[in-house]
């Protein structure tokens, strides 16, 4: 790139005669105009489960194997993969006892799955799913294998946040260990007054994920994305039944501001957060499908998006929530865009305050902030969100024809992360090179004009990563391949 | 001002024709000069705009355009992949002549070059003729140094160390054959007395970025124009003490390109990255009137 290094050398403010200070020009990599490699991490596919009220929604009867099962199974018969091909499958659950260790081995073989593809859990709380996702990427990465499986389960209705586990007494001398034990929302609360959050900005936000979650459901916008699942369900008279289950049931469309407005707050006597202004407890799975470029275009699969690299960071336990305020700027700055170039923003809502949050804080416009709704509407599977919200995106990303999407989860206790998505299918080509102070060299198509940068960003509380994902490029002339 | 929208091209370079007034032309590539394939449009303005008469296509990117002056169909190209293209604009298929290795200077009756110049150490980014002595011309180089050539020499007549940074033009005063101006990486412009060559007779900054290329007025002696990646066109009379007259930002990409028009006083045709080529008469000349001399 010879040209590019003698513009370069121009822009270079060594020599510069004059008293003038000017921003520091620097070239970066632009991660939009990595072009196709065979070794790209893709997603070919990805479905979820509706997502169902705890203890009294559509699957407050049903295992978390059977949730499971369903989509792991519907995933690879929607592109005619056979589950022999798969080098792995991971799934991210937070609540059964050992992760779901074993109950999803019961999952993979009630899908039918043969016994010699492996299957294993992670648990990184909320942002399971989204590790999941991680964790099949790195091993597509390292060779491992070609094809995975990762996927996100929950059932609340069965099992409860509760059991911290065996912990050491020196914990209550450890200001930052004790902080791990603090109840979700208090730290909802603790970020409303550390951050003046107030109880009407967080009704209104609530209010804004169910209208927008009602609006899409009512379009029909989650059914490319649901498999409907048949299962048992229990009436209040203790008949069973069998029902199928196509529709999440978690969406308040007649919710208004004054109905809101009159919840006592749930977890502290004057606090802000109510049952109105969080995420709901649910039921759900999603599995989403990834390949390494090479062997999805052998056997003919679709690719929906390309994933191109992670990044982890940690905020304060007791401020769990404002991950993602951290996590989108780090993968923005690693990918050289910024706010503005994202058209859409998935962030999960685990709490409207810690969600109202890291939008103000990142000056993100509200229109462009979980457009079909968020986990207050939708509901909150724990380990299944991550991936629920990858699937929501690629099909947002889908139907709108354009071209990038981010997805963020971001963690509550420890780690804070992003996922970046691109599902462009159009071909444009640019330089790979972004000048921070000059306009962006934005490509042109070959037919004239420029191709839109879009992009989603979405966040899910305890997640621990970015992956961010590239448009399927034509051959470029230069390939920098960023390590995950 | 007019524009001419040319999408997904480039411009680097933009001249108007020293015969037709209203004909001008644009050397500009794709993606940015970076990649691609490159375009040389012929344009003519009018008082309702400007439009394409014709086009042609080069498969590497085109980063200069000047046009004959015995002949005004006929213009030359240099391109990205080493080449100079002779083009004539009464012929739509294709260049007249290609000639490849751009470090020597061609007489187009010939294929070969007639001499080379060697001198520089660096990359040569600019040469211009002297209006006033045929065999004479200068060049301005990465290697720092303004120098000025005698054909019928080989070597270098005079060698001036005028920038401690590349310098990307240069350009002869058209009343003065002693006089040039320097634009460099350093943002600044340095006018040059080829007589005392220990220092600048001025030095013009304003700019905040490189400048990329520079002209003369052709009816002003002490008037020339600048542009730079700082994505402005400056104008400057040197012979005052606050020599800046006019900054014109009426781009939003790095500006290549800049030339003078020889018969309509005081227009200016510029082309920039942003995919515009513009024409206008900047408003610090509008009122001038041409040089006695």
């Amino acid at each position: 790139m010879h040209r590019l290094r003698v513009v370069s050398g121009h822009l270079s403010p060594q020599n510069r005669l004059g008293p003038y200070s000017h921003a520091q020009i620097a070239r970066s990599e632009c991660s939009a105009s990595l072009p196709v490699a065979a070794d790209d991490i893709v997603v070919v596919h990805g479905l979820r489960t509706a997502i169902g009220k705890a203890k009294r929604g559509s699957f407050k009867d049903t295992t978390p194997d059977e949730l499971l099962s369903a989509v792991m199974s519907a995933v690879l018969r929607d592109v005619g993969l056979s589950p022999d091909k798969l080098g792995d499958v991971c799934v991210g659950n937070v609540l059964q006892p050992g992760a779901g260790a074993l109950m999803v081995r019961v999952a993979q073989f009630l899908s039918g799955f043969p016994d010699s593809v492996p299957i294993y859990t992670v648990n990184r709380m909320c942002s399971s799913g989204l590790q999941a996702l991680f964790n099949v990427a790195g091993g597509i990465r390292n060779g491992s294998y070609d094809l995975g499986l990762a996927c996100g389960v929950e059932s609340m209705s069965l099992r409860s946040v509760g059991n911290p586990g065996d912990v050491s007494s020196r914990l209550m001398d450890n200001a930052k260990a004790r902080d791990c034990l603090i109840p979700m929302g208090i730290t909802s609360e603790n970020v409303a007054e550390r951050f003046g959050i107030s109880r009407e900005k967080q009704d209104a936000f609530a209010l804004s994920s169910q209208q927008k979650a009602s609006k899409a459901q009512e379009r029909g916008v989650f059914q490319q994305e649901i498999t409907p699942l048949t299962t048992r369900f229990v009436d209040e008279d203790g008949k069973e039944r069998t029902i199928v289950v196509s529709k999440d049931d978690g969406i308040r469309p007649g919710t208004t501001v004054e109905g809101l407005a009159k919840l006592k707050p749930a977890f502290k006597p004057d606090g802000s957060t109510t049952a109105g202004n969080s995420s709901q407890v649910s039921d759900g799975a999603a599995a989403v499908l990834l390949g390494r470029r090479s062997m999805v275009e052998a056997l003919n699969l679709p690719v929906m998006g390309v994933l191109r690299a992670c990044a982890v960071v940690g905020v304060p336990p007791d401020l769990m929530g404002i991950g993602p305020a951290y996590a989108i700027p780090a993968a923005l700055r690693k990918s050289g865009l910024s706010v503005a170039d994202v058209d859409v923003f998935e962030i999960n809502e685990a709490f409207a305050s810690q969600a109202a949050y890291c939008v103000e804080k990142l000056g993100i416009p509200m229109e462009k902030v979980n457009p079909n709704g968020g986990a207050i509407a939708l509901g909150h599977p724990l380990g299944c969100t991550g991936a629920r919200q990858v699937v929501t995106l690629l099909n947002e990303l889908k139907r709108r024809g354009k071209s990038r999407g981010r997805y963020c989860p971001f963690a509550a206790w420890k780690t804070s992360g992003l996922i970046m998505i691109d599902a462009n299918l159009l071909t444009w080509h640019h330089p790979p090179v972004y000048f921070h102070c000059c306009t962006p060299l934005a490509g042109s198509d070959g037919t004239g004009g420029c191709a839109p940068l879009s992009r989603c960003l979405s966040a899910v509380e305890w997640a621990g990563f970015l992956l961010r994902v590239n448009p399927e490029w034509p051959a470029g002339t230069t390939n920098s391949e960023r390590p995950l | 001002m007019k524009t001419f929208r040319c999408p997904s091209r480039h411009g680097y370079a933009a001249e108007i024709s020293p015969f037709l007034p209203s004909r001008l032309a644009c050397a500009a590539s794709q993606h940015y000069g970076i990649a691609g394939c490159g375009t040389l449009l012929v344009l003519d303005q009018d008082e309702g705009g400007i439009k394409l008469i014709r086009s042609f296509d080069w498969n590497d990117g085109l980063f200069d355009v000047t046009w004959s002056e015995n002949n005004e169909h006929v213009l030359v190209t240099g391109a990205g992949d080493g080449s100079v293209q002779v083009w004539d604009t009464a012929n739509p298929r294709g260049p007249l002549q290609v000639l490849k290795e751009h470090t020597q200077e061609w007489d187009l009756e010939r294929p070969q070059s007639l001499c080379t110049f060697r001198g520089h150490e660096g990359v040569v980014y600019s040469t211009v003729w002297s209006p006033h002595v045929t065999s004479c011309f200068a060049s301005a180089s990465g290697d720092g140094t303004l120098r000025v050539w005698d054909v019928k020499m080989g070597v270098s007549r005079l060698v001036i160390p005028a920038h401690n940074a590349e310098i990307l033009s240069c350009d002869w005063c058209k009343y003065d054959q002693n006089v040039l101006v320097t634009g460099a990486v350093d943002c600044g412009l340095r006018v040059w007395d080829l007589r005392s060559t220990r220092q600048p007779v001025a030095e013009l900054l304003g700019h905040s970025y490189a400048i990329r290329r520079l002209k003369f007025s052709p009816f002003h002696r002490t008037l020339l124009a600048s542009c730079s990646y700082d994505f402005t066109v400056r104008i400057w009379d040197f012979s005052r003490p606050e020599p800046l007259l006019e900054t014109l930002e009426h781009h939003t990409e790095f500006v290549c390109g800049l030339d003078f028009n020889l018969h309509i006083p005081n227009q200016v045709v510029d082309c920039a990255w942003d995919e515009t080529v513009k024409v206008y008469i900047p408003a610090s000349l509008a009122d001038l009137q041409p040089c006695a001399d």
